[in-house]
């Protein structure tokens, strides 16, 4: 069923980021020599939760759509955060990529749709969006090491 | 998606606040019920009038000291309740949710807008100052200062537990009055949370108090010699003839807001996606239970595919909302406050069908998302073919019923809008700026939108109707707040 209200909204965008958060922390441990990079990312995911909630809870404001947001359809932006046992790096960062974009996905639409928020959301989303795109170029780079 | 966790989860019996402590009360009491799942939260009790009483007598014995606290000081106390708001954002807007039934998104709405009067009183340092002029005449020179009344009477009403006493007590205590507060029967969790932060943040004993109750407290509040003034929110009716008409009679000041029927035009220019999705907000929105709630849409045009165009996409929007509990995140309306406001819904239903009016969505038997007693639900619902001097057409409903009718230009829109008798929200979609201007301009209303549903005034500006809508001078928020908190004395001086 679509997320409609600003409500569902941020808290689906919460919800991919403590899912990709806790998917770092586990590859922290299964990748020590990469462990500070990937507690790094689940760090900055926890931030994002409570940047985008703050920024929501001070635009928020009963005379705006709040109820009638966005039009998204959770299940285009599934992530797969499964790591079976034995997995190798190249197939972990594989995964943490396809997350990353399906993530990016997310955050661009929803700021796209967010328009009819005050500017602030759809800022914050853009802006992680921006973020996690750089992240993307990163695990790139360590996957090509 | 999941339901928010409920913040009420035993059922107590409220306290009232008064000279800094919670006090049991002696009147009867009665039962505060979640309109979504019929149960009872808490318990609320009918306050005596002695109780008001011993509140109003804690509140004349700190002003004094109050008043003459430094607004530096003042605005630090507000500074320090504004910090323990945010900390507590979510969990006042989830008790709004579990009093009065609106969406979460609703709530959290009104909690910031609550908030946002508490940062525009935090400015009365500058906010309350006088001006002079030197040399009026020889060696003489005069100035006018704002200076504090007393004690203050805020009545609330059901439909924003937590916002609208924020649009006096914020501005009431900054300028160096006290208060004494009557939530809503209905919905008194809300202030008694917020007289707990209150509290937290450090305001002394008898500045800001607290008395639950009905009539009787309303009553002693008008009849009391030391409240030196009122204000409050509610029906038309108490508003003029009860709190207007007695506030007149014991010489105190008054802001006194009613009800409305908020008209909303719409020209054939406007921007249909955009004005349909605002009316969705304005019209069901707190589940039409607003003072500023759209009612009418009048569609302007002679084009009758255009007219069935519009309205056939409004329906096919309307139809898709997701009725049910306001905890449930993905809910876009709630009930109505209580089984009597569902049943005068229904009731206005029957008079517009008897009316001539042709009911084009029904919310009768409207489907409620999850499994919830059907007593306070009522889905949207829509009439077409209204005529405007109708019951339906003319009188507020308080409810998600919206009535459309047809205009043939704009003169004839703004004149079957200033035919009505409120003049509380009126608003206008168009595309031009030209049509906008005449609208704002010949419009006779408190609060006017253009390409906005909800006229709602930020805090720094004042909010107040027209006509049947409002009954005093000065508004609520922003600087009518603060000349109404206060008195001007002038004060000429020569020295020999």
């Amino acid at each position: 069923m679509a997320l409609n209200t600003c409500s569902e909204g941020i808290s689906f965008g919460r919800e991919l980021e403590e899912a990709s958060a806790a998917f770092y922390e586990e590859l922290a441990k299964l990748f020590p020599d990469h462990a500070e990079t990937f507690l790094g990312y689940a760090a900055v995911n926890k931030k994002n939760v409570s940047n985008v909630q703050r920024t929501y809870f001070g635009v928020i404001t009963d005379g705006l759509e709040g109820c009638y947001a966005f039009n998204l359809e959770p299940g285009d932006y599934v992530i797969d955060v499964a790591l079976p046992a034995g997995i190798s790096l190249a197939d972990a960062l594989a995964k943490a990529l396809a997350l990353e974009e399906t993530i990016v996905r997310f955050y661009n639409d929803a700021a796209e749709q967010g328009k009819g928020l005050m500017a602030d959301v759809p800022r914050a989303f853009s802006l992680i969006a921006r973020k996690r795109g750089e992240r993307i170029d990163e695990l790139k780079a360590l996957g090509a090491r | 998606m999941a339901l928010l966790e409920e913040p009420i989860k035993e059922v107590k019996v409220l306290k009232n606040y008064i000279n800094g402590e919670w006090v049991e009360s002696k009147g009867e009491i009665i039962d505060v019920v979640n309109p979504a799942t019929m149960k009872v939260i808490s318990k609320v009790p009918i306050s005596t009038r002695e109780e008001l009483d011993a509140a109003v007598k804690a509140a004349q014995d700190a002003y004094p000291d109050w008043r003459r606290t430094t607004p530096l000081a003042r605005s630090r106390m507000l500074f320090r309740l504004k910090d323990l708001l945010e900390e507590n954002f979510e969990k006042a807007s989830r008790i709004q949710t579990q009093e009065h039934g609106k969406t979460i998104d609703e709530s959290r709405g009104e909690s910031r807008r609550g908030i946002e009067n508490v940062e525009v009183a935090c400015g009365i340092p500058t906010l309350m100052q006088g001006y002079i002029s030197e040399d009026v005449a020889h060696g003489i020179d005069e100035w006018c200062m704002p200076t504090p009344l007393g004690v203050f009477g805020v009545i609330g009403p059901f439909n924003f537990p937590w916002m609208i006493p924020l649009w006096s007590i914020p501005y009431a205590v900054a300028t160096g009055n006290t208060v004494v507060v009557k939530p809503s029967s209905e919905v008194p969790n809300s202030q008694t949370f917020l007289m707990e932060l209150a509290e937290e943040a450090g305001f002394p004993p008898g500045v800001w108090n607290m008395v639950h109750g009905g009539r009787t407290v309303v009553n002693g509040m008008l009849e009391h010699p030391d409240i030196k003034g009122i204000t409050f929110v509610g029906s038309t009716p108490v508003a003029r003839d009860v709190i207007y008409k007695r506030c007149g009679e014991t010489g105190k000041r008054v802001i006194a807001q009613a009800g409305a029927k908020n008209f909303m035009t719409i020209m054939p220019d406007c921007d249909a996606a955009n004005t349909i999705a605002a009316m969705m907000t304005s019209f069901f929105g707190n589940a039409g239970q607003r003072c500023l709630a759209a009612a009418n849409a009048i569609i302007v045009g002679e084009d009758d595919d255009y007219y069935n165009e519009f309205v056939g996409k409004v329906v096919e929007m309307a139809k898709k909302i997701k009725v049910g509990y306001g905890l449930d995140e993905s809910i876009q309306m709630g009930p109505l406050r209580d089984p009597s406001k569902k049943q005068k819904v229904l009731d206005y239903i029957e008079i517009g069908l008897k009316e001539g009016a042709e009911l084009v969505l029904d919310g009768r038997n409207v489907t409620v998302q999850g499994d919830y007693p059907p007593d306070c639900f009522v889905g949207p619902t829509i009439f077409k073919n209204v005529d405007p001097k109708s019951r339906l057409g003319s009188e507020e409903i308080f409810g998600p019923v919206m009535s459309i009718m047809r205009a043939k230009d704009l003169d004839e829109a703004i004149k079957i809008t200033n035919e009505n008798p409120f003049g509380n929200g009126h608003s206008i979609f168009t595309q031009s700026g030209a049509n906008a201007r005449y609208f704002q301009y010949n419009v006779v209303s408190g609060n006017v939108g253009i390409n906005i549903g909800i006229t709602a005034a930020m805090a720094f500006f004042p909010f107040g109707g027209l006509k049947d809508s409002f009954f005093g001078v000065l508004h609520t928020q922003g600087k009518d707040a603060i000349r109404f908190f206060t008195d001007t004395k002038v004060v000429i001086q020569r020295w020999f």
